[in-house]
């Protein structure tokens, strides 16, 4: 995504006290607590994430009412900005006037997801959101599920109330039995049904507290949750088709049509070249696909690493206070003088690094550099 | 753990202590050590009720001698059961740590109704009606009847006690209303006179503040009580109304009616008995020439708590000779009645003070003051002879008694006024007799003489110093604690203006006005939007509830509110409230989210703790000022500016206030919890009012906070209720509001704890 998400305009901000935040931490040590807390998940994140892949559905729900006008907006924005390192089949769920709406099927491809949600932008919330409905219609779907997924409900809620035509708490017991993991985001405040609903089930609930922590929440469920023992293991027929672009010189060469857009008015129609299926030659312009035709789930290596990386993740660096360290005190990774009073040791190579550089080294490179400069090494 | 309070030996049965407990626990030490009485204010849900425990416990453990009984009182059976099992924790962490088992008996008192395991009388609805059958079988005289009938009705329960039970004593342990019942039914002895007998020899007694308040009852339950017992009124911050009510007297025509029948009744039952055993009458007053030296004899020993409705100077003397027969007293009760039906015709209010009514009652009718002050005295002794077996139907003879009785006694603290109709109904005619006190020191007053130790605690009682004034005594220690929090969960705001700047008030000159009504209205309708769960408002009075609600309904405010939330409101019905209260919690539960409508000093306001998502927010519309037209109240405040030098306006921002601050401390109810508190009224930014709140409110109000316009608190709260849904784990709260004993014992932390209590 081009746009930075950064903190509200000054003016869309509302009534705020600046000079409240810079109030000296004696007296209630509120602000050091909060971000001493904060700092303190963020490290959670790291230590967790272990697991398998898994299979996820969003399910946003906005009210306009009483929001900012943007809310709605930066939430699809920052939304988008989440799918497309997910590697899994994700779904979205609408949910307003008290009913539940499929905005997409449960799909592996982002760009379609990304699609949607541009277009929801424009459309106008009205009503009460409906937190049984589209919980409802998440089961239905999520419910035909092979075994060895993870099925999950991610809820980004923005309303603080919801109108369900049934008592919910028959639903999460429904939810707990098939093993489904609701989380969170709340975007105003915490509602004790959402509590109930994410301890139940194992999730987690957050409440934002602006749109970088929102994104920094976002995120936070981008990662696969731990891999729940019960799940079990298959085979799965993959094809890794080559993408074939026929020169333009080639006479014989026809435009065709992509098997993904036979059911999809939208899109562009005919193309020349495109990815095609190893079994049975069906053609796709984007992957990653099931095949229309036979069936096949189609992929390309570096979909296959990245999931590789959450199945098998780079081990959790040893959290220790600064003191222990005897020599030079520099991070491995960014050299730079390591200031914070705690740091972080790679268990195989005991590599030294900064908190900024684990957070990189775990979400983006997925290998200890320390560890791949020695192997390298004769 | 183990804690070493000012050199004494405390168990404390968690392994974490609030700073403030601790703190707590040094000034009732100190208290103690004084042996006099004190005044404690603590927040709710920092844990008063196990600090005094452990404390007192721990205290009567190391000096047997000198503290023998402790006598914990507090308002409602829930609240006497949540005592009940702390102390059973306590006690049990006890047995534990030193390793012998429990010696201590402790249990609660309640009345029949809640004790009565017998098939019959128990499934009885109404505890009055519960008290009467139970005494219709168990009364002396119907059981020597029993002798020479056995076909009567008897309580096989009591009977059982009566012939085993007081022998063996209850063996120790503690016992809480139900384990009561259990072992009343596998021993078959009757529980509620066993707990009664038992709290004699009782270390600990947790009952309700009318045992010990109320004179009619303490003289019956509490009046055996050991001198060096230690008194705890909980939840205390309306002392003085339960005193003040436990003296007074309403008399309507309908009591005079019912008065009427029960002097009829009484007449016959004479009549009859006199041509049948005329020797029961004769001895009787025999009894009564001899006067009631017994009772002045046990006095003097020391023995009894002194009764306020029977002083002193009744004992020493013999029963007059006016209304020495029985005839002749019923006689003297008929003239006495209509001279009160008389005086019930009135067109006018008339308010008197009760010398000028003796006078009045003695030109009119002839009544001395003599015989009327052993009237109470002198009906009880003869409903004993005439064997009258259901008490309960003759209640309103004997609340003519006991008005009789207090008006001869008392020349000062009374009043009595007379209005033929009520002041919202001037048409229809309804006149009371309002015998009304307006000392609540006379009926605390024994009390504080009798026990060495009185210690008054609540989560609301500031300011601290009224309460000494109010109630006559003089405490050895008065201390205001703090909250001290890992995060501030309380937001205290002050809205003094709508959005388009208008004042917000509630007072009356504005009452009326629409654009104040529209305004509040918005500030709900707006954080019905903001916050989750539920809401409560407080309005100050019913009538000025229904008005502002018709008014949004026309507006439609109410319309837009309800696509938020749901509303519920409380009315003066009990059964009404207790329905929309459960709805309310449903819908609470289930994220629907919900706001109840409530009036301060209500049921809602006094006795129901919003935990968590049942009270996210707390919004006061207007200051819940008591209705200062009532004459009864005129008549308070005259007393209180010429006794105790207290100004009326004082009185009226304190009363005010100690409403105000027991309704928005309704939504915090422990360190995890967090909610808002929104006072919407601008007269709150003054310092008079802001300084009466609680400390623990106060100190989170900052200069910022003052005077609000919706919008901005709109805001606030926002930031406020984010800042809270963080996640809140009890290491963020160790060492800072919550200790292990290494943490406690630290320099530092001493020397933090020592500026918790705020000692006036």
């Amino acid at each position: 995504m081009d746009e930075e998400p950064e903190r509200a305009k000054r003016w869309e901000g509302g009534y705020e006290r600046t000079w409240e935040v810079l109030k000296e931490d004696e007296s209630g040590s509120l602000k050091a607590t909060v971000e001493e807390i904060l700092f303190q998940s963020k490290r959670k994140r790291v230590i967790e994430s272990h697991g398998q892949v898994r299979l996820g559905m969003v399910s946003v729900s906005m009210e306009d009412h009483d929001l900012k006008p943007n809310r709605l907006t930066s939430t699809l924005k920052v939304d988008s900005a989440a799918q497309p390192s997910r590697c899994t089949p994700v779904g979205i769920i609408t949910t307003k006037n008290k009913r539940a709406e499929k905005l997409t099927d449960l799909a592996g491809n982002p760009k379609k997801h990304i699609a949607a949600l541009k277009k929801a932008v424009d459309t106008v919330c009205v009503g009460e959101p409906s937190l049984y409905n589209s919980l409802n219609l998440a089961i239905q779907t999520l419910k035909h599920m092979p075994g060895h997924t993870s099925r999950e409900i991610l809820i980004i809620l923005s309303s603080l109330t919801t109108c369900d035509p049934a008592n919910i708490y028959e639903l999460i017991k429904t939810l707990k039995s098939l093993k489904v993991r609701v989380s969170v985001i709340g975007l105003s405040a915490e509602v004790r049904v959402c509590t109930v609903l994410t301890r139940e089930t194992g999730g987690s609930y957050h409440v934002i507290l602006d749109e970088c922590h929102f994104k920094e929440l976002l995120m936070l469920h981008v990662k696969p949750p731990p891999a729940s023992s019960s799940s079990e293991c298959s085979l799965i027929r993959m094809g890794f088709p080559q993408h074939t672009v026929a020169s333009p010189t080639d006479q014989d060469a026809k435009p065709s049509f992509s098997m993904a857009h036979l059911d999809s008015s939208s899109g562009p129609g005919l193309s020349l070249g495109g990815y095609f299926c190893p079994q049975c030659h069906a053609k796709y312009t984007e992957l990653p696909v099931e095949c229309k035709v036979c069936g096949l789930t189609l992929v390309l290596a570096p979909h296959l690493a990245r999931s590789f990386h959450h199945l098998f993740p780079l081990q959790a660096f040893i959290e220790g206070p600064v003191e222990e360290l005897q020599e030079d005190r520099f991070c491995q990774a960014c050299q730079g003088e390591l200031k914070d009073k705690s740091i972080f040791t790679c268990p195989t190579c005991r590599g030294v690094f900064c908190v900024e550089c684990d957070l990189f080294i775990h979400d983006s490179l997925h290998c200890c550099p320390c560890c791949i400069h020695s192997q390298s090494a004769p | 753990m183990k804690l070493n309070i000012d050199g004494l030996l405390v168990y404390f049965p968690y392994d974490y202590i609030y700073p403030e407990q601790y703190s707590y626990m040094l000034e009732l030490k100190r208290t103690l050590d004084a042996r006099g009485h004190g005044v404690l204010e603590m927040p709710s849900g920092t844990g008063k009720t196990i600090s005094l425990l452990s404390l007192i416990v721990a205290y009567q453990k190391a000096f047997p001698l000198e503290v023998t009984k402790l006598i914990y009182c507090s308002r409602t059976v829930p609240e006497i059961e949540k005592v009940v099992e702390e102390l059973r924790k306590l006690m049990e962490f006890y047995s534990k740590q030193t390793g012998e088992s429990n010696n201590f008996l402790a249990l609660a008192l309640s009345s029949r109704k809640n004790l009565c395991v017998h098939p019959e009388v128990s499934s009885l609805r109404f505890g009055k009606e519960v008290d009467g059958k139970c005494h219709s079988l168990t009364a002396s005289y119907i059981r020597a009847q029993r002798h020479s009938d056995p076909n009567m009705p008897v309580c096989r329960f009591y009977e059982e006690f009566d012939a085993v039970g007081r022998q063996v004593p209850l063996p120790a342990g503690i016992y809480n209303l139900d384990d009561l019942k259990d072992f009343g039914r596998r021993k078959g002895w009757c529980p509620y006179y066993l707990a009664r007998y038992s709290i004699l020899h009782a270390n600990i007694v947790v009952y309700s503040y009318h045992y010990l308040l109320d004179p009619k009852i303490a003289d019956l339950v509490s009046k055996e009580l050991a001198k060096n017992s230690v008194v705890v009124f909980d939840e205390a911050h309306n002392i003085d109304n339960v005193c003040i009510d436990s003296m007074s007297v309403n008399i309507t025509r309908r009591t005079l009616d019912r008065c009427q029948t029960n002097v009829d009744t009484l007449q016959n039952t004479i009549q009859k008995i006199k041509e049948t055993d005329a020797a029961k009458l004769k001895e009787e007053y025999r009894r009564l020439v001899e006067g009631l030296k017994e009772a002045n004899v046990a006095r003097e020993t020391d023995i009894y708590l002194s009764n306020p409705v029977l002083p002193d100077e009744i004992l020493k003397e013999a029963v007059p000779g006016t209304i020495r027969t029985a005839e002749h007293f019923v006689g003297f009760l008929r003239r006495f009645m209509e001279y009160l039906k008389s005086r019930l015709r009135v067109q006018h209010v008339v308010q008197e003070s009760t010398p000028q009514f003796l006078k009045d009652i003695f030109d009119k009718v002839c009544i001395d003051r003599k015989p009327l002050r052993f009237c109470a005295e002198r009906l009880q002794s003869l409903l004993r002879t005439l064997e009258i077996a259901d008490i309960a139907d003759f209640s309103a003879v004997t609340l003519i008694s006991n008005f009789a009785t207090l008006v001869s006694t008392y020349s000062q603290g009374f009043t009595i006024i007379i209005e033929p109709f009520e002041d919202r109904t001037p048409t229809i005619a309804n006149p009371v007799l309002h015998f009304s006190c307006m000392d609540p020191s006379i009926a605390i007053k024994p009390v504080f003489q009798r026990f060495q130790s009185v210690v008054i605690t609540s989560g609301t009682l500031s300011p601290l110093d009224i309460y000494p004034k109010i109630l006559d005594f003089r405490p050895v220690t008065m201390a205001s604690f703090t909250m001290t929090l890992a995060r501030t969960c309380l937001c205290p705001l002050i809205v003094g203006r709508g959005n388009d700047q208008v004042a917000l008030s509630s007072k009356f000159e504005t009452r009326e006005d629409f654009a104040v009504i529209r305004n509040y209205g918005n500030l709900l309708l707006e954080m019905s939007a903001i916050v989750p769960d539920g809401i409560v408002a407080f309005f100050t009075s019913y009538v000025y509830m229904e008005n502002i609600v018709a008014s949004w309904y026309e507006q439609g405010i109410l319309e837009n509110i309800q696509r938020n939330k749901l509303i519920f409101i409380e009315t003066p019905d009990a059964a009404e409230t207790s329905m929309a209260l459960e709805k309310y919690q449903e819908a609470c539960e289930n994220g629907r989210g919900a706001i109840l409508l409530s009036v301060a000093r209500g049921k809602v306001s006094e006795g129901i703790d919003f935990v968590h998502h049942f009270g996210r927010a707390v919004i006061m519309f207007g200051v819940p000022y008591v209705y200062t037209q009532s004459r009864i109240l005129k008549a308070r405040l005259e007393y209180l500016r010429d006794q105790f030098q207290i100004r009326e306006n004082d009185f009226l921002t304190f009363d005010a206030m100690r409403h105000a601050a027991q309704c928005v401390g309704r939504a915090i109810r422990g360190k995890t919890d967090y909610g808002l508190m929104i006072f919407a009224d601008k007269r709150y930014a003054r310092a008079d009012k802001r300084g009466k709140l609680p400390r623990w409110i106060q100190e989170h109000i900052n200069d910022g906070s003052l005077n609000l316009t919706v919008d901005e608190a709109i805001q606030l709260s926002k930031h406020f209720l984010r800042q809270m849904a963080q996640p809140f784990r009890q290491e963020d709260q160790l060492g800072l509001s919550l200790l292990t004993l290494e943490q406690l014992e630290s320099e530092e932390m001493l020397q933090k704890i020592s500026q918790i209590a705020h000692q006036t």
